[in-house]
């Protein structure tokens, strides 16, 4: 019986080239772009999952700041996980991790610049399930002076020698003995430190150094005693059972008894799983991307599923004989049930050889592109149930309703051409191509609101100057002779000005809630960004002053402080010049107000600023250049660079670059939701092809007799297209509201963004209707064109 | 074999009901050949498929076999068609996408016989209706003739009590059309009941009875000498 059926199948398949090659293809690409999508949403819904302990690890996060300035810290103080794990019943284990930018390592005479490592405690390679694969797994740190690196990290350092005890230069001159060797991390890992030193090493070298005054007096002891600098992202693992909350609780009491001038200062626990794709408050941080990724890969899932029902509905009509005789000769129900999923079954086993193949040859584009390393290799598990899920529900959701449809008729009315498939499904059949259609021209929208966004944001006036600079970190002595530097950088035409800062202004840095100022309100707990600079940084960057005036270099400056507008807003001041205000220990007078600028990114609120006069903490060198010659002004700075730092590498970025960089997410995103709706309409219009040349050859008779009663071929034309232009003129109604609802609320997530302009809408609706006038023109034309007399003939 | 009492059919739309059928009554004995006639309209198609059971009536009873099967529902009719009855229709109606041979074999396959006995039951039907040489021709590729052949090798490969014959000479020219009346008279001689719809007196005469129908009733009957 299979046999029959299969073969039957078959010979449909074949016999129907052009409907079948249609179905295929409009499979086959749907279903290669829906895996593709879906793999995507999957790798991001699986990260750190795989951490067998992940139930029980929770991420430490503090609320910080009031008002506008009010944030989540991911990296807080160091204690915490000293303590939660010494007073905290419920806390089974805790690790601290920070990373610190990147550092030069050094071994015989290659240099690797790492930007992943980090100081951690021991605990890391027990929490998570980093397990040393090489080394002492109950000491991973022999001393202060160990190192754990990766496997890939070993292979790169040491070639095929055993890591084990090698000894690398890190920084300037400081030695670094590998004790250890964990493996790769996956790649859906959030964690990626390929080199993990001993966060006690940082205490005893860089944190107590950097907390000693110049006359040798040490403020805080050690990092355990910190309770103000926020530095450490911190996990704890719990004992089963534990409540998240308590623990939250537990640790803002230990917070308060220690430092009671910060109360209220609430903890959040997060989950490890959560992490990725959510902020420590549950708010989202990726997720709604990810859902709507998935949302968009089950549309396109859909819109090939409505090409194969659409067709195969459609063309049920020329097979109503066949299935009559069948009945008639005996066939019950459920054979022509069985026959024509079994048809559905073929069409799509083809269509999905050919999406492997296709995917296949695709995966390393599409990873390059969406930046993950997604495989399909056989061990990997949850891709292939993905995989098969999504084949399953395609060929569920395409093949019933045909199949039930078909096996209805009744075999009297069929046999006599009767049968209602053409008339009666047919308002079923404009309903899904409405559907396809909708949901093309809203994926279209979709794409120009993101596109103008991205824009908008690439071309805000960000309120400070950012063409033509460079930046590069100072280091070693360079920073001691800055001015020697200065000097012969200001010396090359090509150079128009030399500052520098504490920070790179494009990103994120440090900021404080310590500070203090006249009438600072009780319940106020204000942080501030922090940003140091000279006295040149402000005009460098055509800031402007609104109130007051700049630093003048002069020493007193050292007890002076600008902020921004927002600042003086949030603290309640109309005329904050010559007011007092602490900042941590500085204590001092407000000279002036700088106009709001946008530092970090505009997904973000612009919030309180004060910059500090601290020529000595600045590390980050902006060059400014004529904009003709910048490479010269790249080679001169590389040059000094070399006097000083031989054996490391120069490296530099353009604030522009670095700003765009910030919104390349965004822009990915675009990218992806551009292609995704071009696939959209592709596929729809591979339906709406198959529909047209169907519609046109039922037609064929009515349009003979037309054309005999004296119908132009103008006339038959526009009566062919006009039955589907209609069909479009609804999408757009349905997709526009649809469309304006869901892209403002995306732009909800950017504090400053582009309007929904009205022409958006007219331009994706014209967009559609030509779409759709050029994929059913080329069948009306012909059959308006085609011979009445043979037409009639055919009948 | 069958009985009809009063049976009664009409088509209804929106505006219009038409009486197909109006009482009528007849009935057929085994081993009979009974051609119907009458004029378009008369009713002659609807009552051959209700006996065919591919319809059934609005009012009146129909025995078939001594059962009575007026109301009996979808499935229990198919059932008792698919191993009864077999059809030959004008325009032959054999499915493109299948091969002489495995149109045949179609019947006995949703009946259930096995593999090994098919092929045995095709081959000697079509041996019969000497068509063997094209078993693995298209139905496209046959003569108008041959395609009936293998039509009515369709509708007698199940070994049926019943033949329903729908104009089956209406789409063949008069040779291949005489061939086809000279099988069914030989189905006919071997014991099968055929029931022939037909507007042609010359196919009429191959039968045992005419019943001649007008406006959905019996108007006469000729008894074949």
């Amino acid at each position: 019986m299979i046999r029959n059926y299969l073969k039957t199948a078959w010979r449909n398949i074949a016999g129907n080239k052009f409907y079948a090659s249609i179905n295929i293809t409009g499979l086959t690409v749907g279903l290669v772009v829906g895996i593709f999508m879906l793999l995507w949403v999957q790798d991001e819904l699986s990260f750190d999952k795989n951490n067998t302990k992940a139930d029980r690890i929770y991420k430490v996060a503090i609320v910080g700041g009031t008002g506008i300035s009010k944030q989540i810290f991911n990296h807080i103080i160091a204690p915490v996980a000293t303590f939660a794990k010494n007073e905290i019943p419920e806390v089974e284990d805790g690790v601290r991790v920070m990373s610190v930018g990147n550092a030069p390592f050094k071994y015989k005479d290659k240099i690797f610049i790492e930007d992943n490592f980090a100081f951690t405690d021991p605990s890391y390679f027990s929490i998570f399930d980093f397990g040393l694969i090489k080394g002492d797994k109950r000491h991973p740190f022999a001393d202060n002076g160990s190192a754990v690196i990766t496997q890939s990290t070993a292979q790169r350092y040491f070639g095929y020698e055993d890591p084990i005890g090698k000894v690398v230069t890190m920084g300037l001159n400081e030695q670094v003995k590998i004790t250890g060797v964990i493996p790769d991390y996956p790649a859906n890992s959030t964690f990626q430190y390929h080199v993990l030193l001993p966060l006690s090493r940082y205490n005893e070298l860089a944190y107590i150094k950097s907390k000693t005054t110049y006359d040798g007096k040490t403020i805080v002891s050690s990092m355990d005693a910190d309770w103000s600098s926020f530095m450490c992202e911190t996990y704890l693992l719990l004992k089963p059972g534990a409540s998240e909350a308590v623990i939250a609780e537990k640790m803002q009491a230990i917070h308060e008894r220690n430092r009671p001038e910060d109360k209220p200062v609430p903890y959040l626990t997060q989950s490890l799983t959560k992490m990725h794709l959510h902020k420590a408050d549950g708010t989202d941080a990726g997720f709604s991307t990810v859902r709507t990724f998935a949302i968009l890969a089950i549309l396109i899932l859909v819109i090939a599923c409505i090409n194969y029902v659409n067709l195969s509905t459609a063309r049920a009509m020329l097979r109503a004989k066949e299935v009559s005789m069948r009945k008639i000769i005996g066939a019950g129900r459920f054979h022509l049930f069985m026959q024509f999923m079994i048809e559905t079954a073929l069409l799509f086993v083809i269509a999905s050889v050919l999406a492997f193949v296709l995917m296949f040859i695709l995966l390393p584009y599409y990873n390059q592109f969406a930046n993950k390393q997604l495989s399909l290799s056989i061990t990997n598990v949850n891709i292939w149930a993905c995989i098969a899920a999504t084949l399953a529900g395609t060929l569920i959701a395409s093949s019933i309703y045909p199949a039930l449809l078909l096996s209805s008729f009744e075999p009297l009315k069929a046999l006599k051409g009767k049968i209602a498939a053409g008339i009666g499904t047919a308002s079923f059949r404009k309903v899904l191509v409405v559907t396809q259609f909708s949901v093309s021209i809203i994926l279209v929208i979709g794409t120009l609101v993101i596109g103008r966004q991205i824009q908008y944001i690439l071309n805000k006036d960000l309120g400070y100057d950012k063409e033509n600079v460079f930046a590069f970190t100072l280091r070693g002595d360079m920073q001691k002779d800055f001015e020697v530097v200065k000097a012969r950088l200001k010396n090359d035409p090509s150079v128009v000005a030399v500052t520098r800062a504490s920070r790179n202004i494009v990103l994120n840095g440090p900021s404080t809630g310590d500070n203090d100022w006249d009438g600072k309100p009780k319940n106020s707990n204000m942080w501030f960004n922090q940003l140091h600079g000279d006295e040149n940084l402000i005009p460098f960057l055509k800031m402007q002053v609104l109130q007051g005036a700049n630093f003048t270099g002069a020493v007193a400056d050292s007890a002076h402080f600008l902020i921004n507008e927002t600042a003086a807003k949030e603290m309640g001041m109309k005329n904050p010049v010559g007011k007092r205000l602490r900042v941590q220990t500085t204590n001092g007078t407000i000279i002036g107000v700088v106009k709001d600028f946008n530092f970090a990114s505009l997904h973000k609120q612009i919030e309180p600023v004060v910059f500090q006069y601290k020529p000595k903490s600045c590390w980050q060198v902006y060059i400014k250049t004529t904009g003709r010659n910048s490479n010269r002004a790249i080679a001169v700075a590389q040059g000094l660079w070399k006097n000083y730092n031989n054996d490391v590498p120069f490296t530099y970025a353009f604030l522009d670059d670095s700003f765009r960089k910030l919104y390349t997410d965004d822009q990915r995103q675009g990218s992806l939701f551009s292609i995704f709706s071009g696939i959209a309409i592709v596929i729809s219009c591979l339906g709406l092809f198959g529909l047209a040349a169907y519609s046109a050859q039922v037609k064929t008779r009515e349009i003979g007799i037309r054309k005999v009663l004296g119908a132009s071929v103008g006339r038959i034309i526009s009566l062919l297209a006009t039955e589907f232009m209609v069909l479009v003129l609804i999408a757009i109604l349905i997709a526009s509201p649809i469309a304006w609802y869901a892209m403002n609320k995306w732009l909800q997530d950017f504090a400053y963004r582009t309007e929904i302009n009205y022409w958006i809408f007219i331009i994706a609706g014209i967009g559609a209707m030509l779409v759709a006038l050029a994929t059913i023109g080329l069948q009306s034309v012909k059959a308006a064109l085609a011979n009445p007399v043979k037409s009639l003939r055919s009948e | 074999m069958i009985k009809i009492t009063n049976l009664e059919k009409f088509y209804r739309t929106e505006e219009v009901e038409t009486i197909a059928l109006n009482k009528l009554s007849m009935h057929v004995d085994t081993g009979e050949f009974v051609a119907i006639m009458g004029p378009s309209g008369c009713g002659k198609s609807t009552l051959l498929n209700i006996l065919g059971m591919l319809d059934d009536p609005d009012e009146g009873s129909y025995v078939f076999n001594d059962i009575e099967v007026a109301h009996f529902n979808e499935r229990k009719r198919a059932d008792l068609r698919k191993h009864n009855i077999g059809f030959v229709f004008q325009s032959f109606n054999l499915i493109d996408e299948l091969t002489v041979f495995e149109n045949v074999e179609l019947p006995l396959i949703y009946t259930g016989v096995s593999a090994s006995e098919r092929v045995k039951r095709v081959e000697e039907v079509l041996d019969k209706m000497q068509i063997m040489h094209r078993r693995n021709h298209y139905p496209q590729q046959l003569s108008g003739g041959q395609q009936q052949r293998v039509a009515i090798a369709r509708a007698v490969v199940n070994k049926p009590k019943l033949i329903l014959a729908d104009e089956p000479t209406g789409n063949l020219d008069s040779s291949n059309g005489n061939d086809v009346m000279e099988l069914l008279t030989d189905l006919n001689e071997q014991g099968t009941t055929i029931i022939m719809v037909t507007h042609s007196e010359h196919d009429a005469r191959y039968s045992h009875r005419i019943i001649r129908l007008l406006d959905g009733q019996t108007v006469m009957e000729n008894i074949m000498v």
